[in-house]
């Protein structure tokens, strides 16, 4: 709850405080917050006893157990939204890899 | 190349976990990651207030905005029925683990709890696979099939970790989609988990 509370000050900061000069810098704060996220993910993730053992022992039921809900979810999505939602293509989609 | 960072991050900190690495810098980060999410969070917010009528365009989905959630949770119990199937497990124990949806810290301890060490292990090792790999297929989703799929790998997590990937590669209205969908999610996830394992 609390993140999204944040998150609310952030959208009316970004509405009525923040300049749009500063989108840019503001995107590379998202980009550095997320590979911090992902250095402490790694580190806990290190310092779990056993981690390398469950990892190689439990590794194959564990990726199916990741890969066919995550796929079904992704087929799901995609036949719900392209039957029932506007896909409206943005011009800001995939702009990333096209570059 | 932000999925190539995002690599060498999770790389670089295995690394510093698994051979103890510490030091000032380390501990400081490993120790303040509700401080780091907490700035992302409100950076993802001044990135959604920066758009102007974005909130509108939101309310005009009505009931619609359910979609996306509900084909999460429904392809995720698919998907636990079908590895119940492949790999002999009892149903309700295989769809409690997928009912995670990438909140791999509440599935594993969850499932260690309340079955066995041994599912509450794999229910942490996938869920975090499901957000570990969500970082690399968001941008060939967003590609190749539409942008709403990008939120669906994602499950529970499309509102925080990898909130950001997404509004990298696709646009500040699906991620308020993804936010409204990982709020839906992780308050779907414990109560999923419970009942599929009141089913065994």
């Amino acid at each position: 709850m609390g993140i999204l509370i944040v998150m609310c000050i952030g959208i009316l900061a970004g509405r009525f405080l923040v300049s749009p000069r500063l989108k840019k810098g503001n995107e590379y704060v998202s980009i550095l917050c997320t590979f911090i996220l992902i250095f402490a993910m790694g580190v806990m993730l290190g310092k779990k006893e056993n981690f390398i053992e469950e990892l190689s022992s439990l590794g194959l039921s564990s990726f199916l157990f990741f890969l066919i809900p995550a796929g079904c979810s992704i087929g799901a999505v995609y036949f719900l939204t392209k039957h029932f939602m506007k896909n409206e293509e943005s011009e800001s989609c995939g702009k990333e890899l096209e570059e | 190349m932000i999925v190539v960072l995002m690599i060498v991050s999770l790389v670089l900190g295995l690394a510093c976990g698994l051979f103890d690495i510490e030091n000032i810098l380390i501990s400081t980060i490993s120790q303040n990651t509700d401080l780091v999410l907490y700035i992302l969070m409100f950076s993802v917010g001044i990135s959604i207030g920066m758009q102007k009528g974005i909130l509108k365009k939101i309310r005009e989905y009505h009931f619609k905005i359910f979609i996306i959630p509900l084909g999460i949770i429904l392809g995720s119990l698919l998907g636990g029925l079908i590895c119940s199937a492949l790999l002999g497990i009892p149903t309700g124990y295989a769809t409690a683990i997928t009912s995670g949806m990438g909140w791999y810290s509440l599935a594993g301890a969850t499932i260690s709890k309340l079955a066995d060490a041994e599912l509450g292990s794999i229910a942490f090792m996938s869920n975090l696979m499901r957000e570990i790999f969500s970082f690399f297929v968001i941008p060939f989703l967003a590609l190749h099939l539409n942008q709403y799929t990008c939120i669906a790998i994602a499950g529970a997590t499309s509102e925080d970790t990898t909130l950001p990937v997404i509004l990298k590669y696709t646009n500040e209205e699906t991620v308020v989609l993804s936010v409204f969908n990982g709020m839906i999610c992780s308050f779907f996830v414990p109560i999923l988990i419970s009942f599929c394992l009141n089913m065994v």
